[in-house]
């Protein structure tokens, strides 16, 4: 950016517009105290904005009726992530109607554009993106969420049911 | 030599050539599963349909000798048509198992679905379950539910191997494939069924869940298991090694390789390297960086006599490393004991019928026209009467890569340490090894060169990626302990 300079005798004078400006921060305060309009600050912590229900916030890992994890490691979201914040390690699980679920499954939240494009790819419901918006961290580790919290982190209230269930698309005879 | 007429291209086809290889010499797209060049006719399939001209009703083309004259197309309406259909006729009780198949991004059915399928399925009926995860064997995963019965692997095992493991059981749409009883399917060529399999049914525990096959890159080379040479393709990404499958090369290995090569990825990965030059110092061992242990190391044997300086080496690296190391350091330095590691030498021309040699080096072939070449053929019992005698001052060993195969390694180590002083060179740690220098060596996988098979043909093997940077290649050791700097072009590394 470059500052244009304009060499006239008006504003080589600073008083008038410092002047001028404190005019207007006075008469907002006189406006305010006496509350004749609404303020447009919040009080954060104690006010917070509420978003649009399609806010695509914090992620959330989806589990299945008996509460394990509905990701089935099919590595799409991380295949279609721009962002490559999603590490999965997938396993043999025991049961052989299951086959394949993930050990670990991380998202770099640090990393992470918010882009929505890990929900979109997802063939089974198994990660949404959630409204919650808050997550403070004290350290870089507190960003990377592993399972836990993307699944059963307390605002999630036990957690997320998935709308596709295998076992009712099995007796679908699909 | 009979001509034919291919979707209106006129082409010339040698004799007794099959319709559909027409089609794929010629980068015609043709639909088909269950034909393998590799294996018999079956025609079970009925995707590779064609319309041959005089011919009322559609053909397939695997089944069909091409003969002069022929017009053949596939792209019109009532083959798209009867193509689509048969497809859907596939599709019919092939579960939707895609996220957590393990072929999806190199399934067949996946491809020709989006090439000549993209139609709604019109089957009203439930889709018939069958057996998942069926366990054959330390090396094969089943999915019988996956199966589109292509009958591939049943003819590998009955033309190939010809041990007949598996089969076609039940009829009509409760067929599916396996073994008698679900016995293991653990011949030395097994997982090659998992290679043909054209769907997820035939799964290599190995691989299974390790890697989604679009994260990883292949590159041609040539397995180090045996001195017959199989093509392979390593597949890869910045994680790692992950599997070796075989490449088609026309008069070494066909379309096959033996399990036990399958394998020969796990030792270049980080895991199982040695990352850094072990040291024998005064006060236990040190690390020291691959290259300055080495310089240090030459400076310490510049002043040795050479005739008590003997060098052992295996048959695991290249010619161009075996060139660089006569022509660099042993003929300038006049070294004259030089002695072929040859393990179980009375047994290498054992041959299992198929492509395993009992010779598990690459490339003694290579190394023993060098050493005549050089005239450095010495006989072992010599090495072993001057280390009895204490004659050996300095032992270089250029170890091999694939110890495993070194079934005799334990005794030679007793044997070696007989030398006042033992250099060890090898990509991976040893078992009990007491060596004064143990310095990292890349693998196959890290390097370019020639290896000459069993039957002295000249094959390329081509470098990969990096695992362990550092390691230096036989050429790079032989130039840093001559006293010399490594080139920073023409050296084969």
């Amino acid at each position: 950016m470059s500052i244009v300079k304009r060499g006239n005798l008006k504003n080589s004078w600073y008083l008038p517009a410092i002047l001028s400006g404190l005019g207007i921060t006075f008469k907002n305060m006189i406006l305010n105290l006496f509350g004749k309009r609404k303020m447009l600050t919040l009080n954060y912590p104690e006010e917070k904005y509420e978003y649009s229900p399609r806010f695509k916030g914090s992620h959330v890992l989806t589990v299945k009726k008996d509460g394990s994890i509905r990701c089935t490691a099919c590595m799409l979201c991380a295949t279609n992530c721009p962002a490559d914040c999603i590490t999965i390690i997938a396993s043999e699980h025991d049961d052989p109607s299951v086959e394949k679920y993930p050990i670990a499954y991380e998202i770099d939240t640090l990393r992470c554009v918010y882009c929505g494009f890990c929900e979109e790819a997802c063939p089974v419901d198994a990660i949404r993106m959630g409204p919650e918006w808050q997550m403070p961290g004290i350290n870089g580790a507190n960003f990377v969420h592993d399972i836990r919290q993307l699944a059963k982190r307390p605002n999630l209230k036990g957690g997320v049911v998935s709308v596709l269930d295998e076992e009712e698309r099995h007796k679908a005879g699909i | 030599m009979p001509k034919v007429h291919i979707n209106g291209k006129e082409i010339e086809v040698a004799e007794g050539t099959r319709l559909i290889d027409a089609f794929l010499q010629n980068q015609e797209e043709i639909a088909h599963y269950c034909y393998h060049p590799g294996l018999s006719v079956a025609g079970v399939c009925r995707l590779c349909m064609v319309e041959i001209e005089g011919n009322p009703r559609p053909q397939i083309a695997c089944n069909t000798i091409v003969q002069d004259g022929m017009k053949v197309t596939n792209k019109s309406e009532s083959i798209k048509e009867s193509v689509k259909w048969v497809l859907d006729f596939h599709l019919i009780n092939h579960p939707l198992d895609c996220p957590i198949c393990d072929q999806a991004g190199e399934c067949e059915l996946q491809e020709q679905y989006m090439k000549f399928g993209q139609y709604d399925p019109e089957m009203g009926e439930r889709k018939v379950k069958k057996r998942k995860v069926v366990d054959l064997g330390s090396k094969i995963v089943l999915d019988t539910e996956r199966c589109i019965l292509c009958s591939r692997c049943v003819r590998f095992t009955d033309e190939v191997t010809k041990t007949k493991e598996l089969g076609i059981f039940n009829r009509g749409d409760h067929a599916e494939i396996g073994t008698f009883e679900d016995k293991p399917l653990n011949n030395n060529y097994a997982v090659n069924t998992v290679d043909i399999c054209p769907v997820g049914a035939l799964t290599s525990k190995d691989f299974r869940f390790k890697q989604r096959v679009w994260y990883l890159q292949d590159k041609e080379t040539i397995c180090p298991g045996c001195s017959t040479g199989c093509s392979v393709k390593a597949y890869y990404n910045e994680k790692g090694y992950f599997r070796l499958k075989p490449a088609f090369n026309e008069d070494n290995n066909g379309y096959w390789m033996c399990d036990e090569g399958r394998a020969l990825y796990r030792h270049a990965n980080k895991e199982e390297r040695l990352l850094q030059a072990q040291v024998k110092a005064d006060d236990g061992s040190s690390h020291m960086a691959p290259g300055a242990a080495t310089k240090k190391l030459a400076a310490e044997i510049q002043g040795l006599d050479k005739q008590k300086v003997a060098v052992v080496v295996t048959g695991q690296y290249t010619n161009e490393e075996y060139d660089q190391l006569i022509s660099e350091w042993l003929k300038p330095a006049a070294i004259q004991q030089v002695y072929h590691w040859k393990n179980k030498e009375d047994e290498w021309g054992d041959f299992d019928g198929l492509l395993l040699r009992r010779d598990r080096n690459p490339n003694s072939k290579g190394l023993q026209d060098r050493l005549q070449k050089a005239s450095l053929v010495n006989d072992w019992s010599q090495l072993e009467k001057n280390l009895e005698a204490g004659q050996v001052d300095c032992l270089v060993v250029i170890g091999p890569e694939i110890q495993a195969y070194y079934d005799d390694m334990q005794d030679k180590l007793k044997l070696f340490q007989k030398a006042k002083k033992v250099i060890w060179l090898s990509s991976n740690p040893v078992e009990n090894l007491v060596a004064d220098y143990h310095i990292p060596m890349k693998t196959y996988l890290e390097k370019d060169g020639t290896f000459v098979n069993y039957s002295g043909k000249e094959q390329k093997i081509q470098k990969m990626q990096n695992i362990v940077s550092q390691a230096l290649s036989l050429s790079d050791f032989a130039y840093l302990i001559a006293g010399k700097e490594i080139p920073l072009t023409g050296a084969a590394s």
